[in-house]
């Protein structure tokens, strides 16, 4: 049987999608990891499904000044994936690869930014190869873009894709701990309902 | 202090006399004030779409067509007049840019769709803020109908 909306997943489903979280996320953080030439591990990622403003809740407040990569995903799967990229996460990233930390976004300068949508772009690659592979699926992934603005807005872009098709939005995603300290970063994986329809069809897991 | 009303994503609320309406965060998302002056009424709607096109069309608000048209019905209903209802809105921005446009550009098919239906309702569009790359915080007094918008980066402009 074919969802029609997120919230009709049933557990099973559930646990499938957690289980690519985690290998994705974890596949993610070995990336990260020899970035920045610190040992990276993962907590235990989570499948939320949420309503709009339930999201923007859990992310930390609407205004919050954040930095986002996003990538769109075409192919077998269409969707978007995120990776918000909150100040610890910044300054783990600068501070290991060039050895600089910011207090405010706006002490980013050309390089550090162009870091960040690179380790945003290996991370979002890694996750999106290990989930091909795993499903035996084509994807293919649009260059990164980037930007600087309120966490809010940049959560509404997945939100606005699929805002058609259902009220909520899901995400796929769990922190990183480095240096003994839980970074909250936030890679999100938000297919479309079809997507997500052949995605556990060909995990064999749809309907059951 | 003056009360602050919130307004969440694909909402709609309404202010009498006084209080201040608030939307946080408009991406792609436009925040719309309509306003009588004579009785005082506000009302502010974050929508998130252009047009609804879902069955039954329930969630009149996170749609521009249904959302203007919904909100003008209730504030009539509270005693406004149409002729006397005017609009400010903000938002419609592109937050990432995309080459290849494989999300297409929500803000601004918000932004027409918005202008469409206002100029359909026979609303006076009386100021915007829309477009460009940010994202905006909308805040609406309704005893003056004065609009102010927060951006990152940018100075606080009065709508």
């Amino acid at each position: 049987m074919e969802i029609k909306d997120y919230n009709q997943l049933s557990s099973l489903e559930l646990d499938t999608l957690r289980e690519i979280g985690s290998i994705g996320t974890g596949n993610a953080a070995t990336a990260l990891s020899s970035l920045i030439g610190e040992a990276v591990r993962i907590q235990l990622p989570e499948v939320r499904i949420m309503g709009y403003n339930e999201a923007i809740d859990w992310i930390g407040g609407p205004e919050e000044i954040t930095a986002g990569v996003l990538v769109g995903m075409s192919g077998q799967i269409n969707g978007i994936m995120l990776s918000v990229q909150q100040l610890d996460f910044v300054n783990l990233v600068l501070g290991n690869m060039m050895g600089t930390s910011i207090q405010d976004y706006m002490e980013l300068g050309e390089i550090e930014r162009s870091a960040l949508v690179e380790v945003g772009n290996i991370m979002i690659s890694t996750f999106i190869s290990a989930l091909s592979g795993l499903a035996g699926i084509q994807i293919s992934l649009t260059v990164p873009a980037f930007t600087v603005d309120m966490q809010g807005a940049i959560m509404t872009v997945p939100m606005a894709a699929y805002g058609g098709q259902s009220d909520y939005i899901m995400t796929i995603g769990g922190n990183f701990v480095c240096q003994g300290k839980e970074v909250p970063c936030r890679l999100l994986l938000s297919p479309d309902i079809r997507s997500l329809n052949v995605l556990l069809r060909k995990l064999g897991v749809s309907g059951q | 202090m003056e009360t602050k009303i919130t307004i969440g994503i694909a909402d709609m609320k309404m202010a009498k006399d006084n209080g201040v309406l608030i939307t946080y965060a408009l991406g792609s998302c436009i925040g719309i004030c309509l306003h009588d002056p004579k009785i005082r009424l506000g009302a502010m709607v974050h929508i998130m779409l252009p047009l609804n096109m879902e069955e039954g069309r329930k969630n009149t608000m996170k749609y521009a067509d249904t959302g203007i048209r919904e909100t003008l019905r209730q504030m009539e209903a509270k005693g406004a007049s149409r002729a006397r209802i005017t609009a400010k809105i903000a938002g419609g921005a592109k937050m990432f840019e995309m080459g290849g446009g494989t999300l297409g550009n929500i803000g601004q098919r918000n932004i027409e769709s918005v202008h469409m239906h206002l100029k359909r309702e026979g609303i006076r569009l009386l100021k915007e803020d829309v477009g460009g790359s940010v994202a905006r915080t909308l805040l609406f007094d309704v005893a003056s109908g004065t609009g102010c918008v927060r951006s990152y980066g940018r100075p606080e402009l009065i709508i």
